[in-house]
């Protein structure tokens, strides 16, 4: 039935732009603990933004990283 | 209509169109993600902004505490743009 394959393709896609707003929450979360130190100013210095911006694609090399490692032990 | 309860079906057929179904489906996972994305704030805020907590939101605890919500809105806006805008 085609409201069936519509529906698969509608829900796989919903899948997946919970799973990035997921992440996305998750290294904000964690991101945050590292780089935000003092009390929130009324903007980011512009260390704290580099910190972040940093923060975010490290943790994503070491994601990638630890795949790797992870599946080289099987 | 509230995203919770089921649309009346249309055409004789026998449950919601699919159309309703998705956009019930998109309510929910909308309003989900708000929350988890409060809950997270006011985490995060309270632990910056309310270190003694006292009888009342002191003034500068208010103040602190709008720029913690602006500020980890913000940030949330750099890690998107940090991992899609420019990945390395």
């Amino acid at each position: 039935m085609e409201n069936s394959a519509e529906l698969q393709r509608f829900l796989e896609e919903e899948k997946q732009k919970a799973m990035v707003s997921e992440m996305v929450g998750k290294i904000t979360n964690v991101c945050w603990d590292k780089c935000i130190t003092g009390t929130p100013g009324s903007k980011f210095s512009s260390s704290e933004s580099t910190c972040l911006t940093n923060c975010a694609q490290r943790y994503m090399d070491m994601s990638i990283l630890i795949m790797k490692r992870f599946q080289s032990m099987q | 209509m509230d995203p919770f309860s089921s649309p009346a079906p249309s055409n004789g057929s026998s449950g919601p169109s699919t159309e309703a179904l998705m956009d019930q489906v998109k309510a929910q996972l909308a309003q989900a993600y708000a929350e988890e994305f409060l809950e997270t704030v006011r985490s995060k805020c309270f632990s910056k902004c309310i270190t003694k907590p006292g009888t009342g939101l002191s003034g500068s605890e208010s103040s602190c505490i709008s720029r913690c919500v602006e500020r980890y809105i913000e940030a949330t806006r750099i890690i998107g743009q940090a991992l899609f805008n420019s990945p390395r």
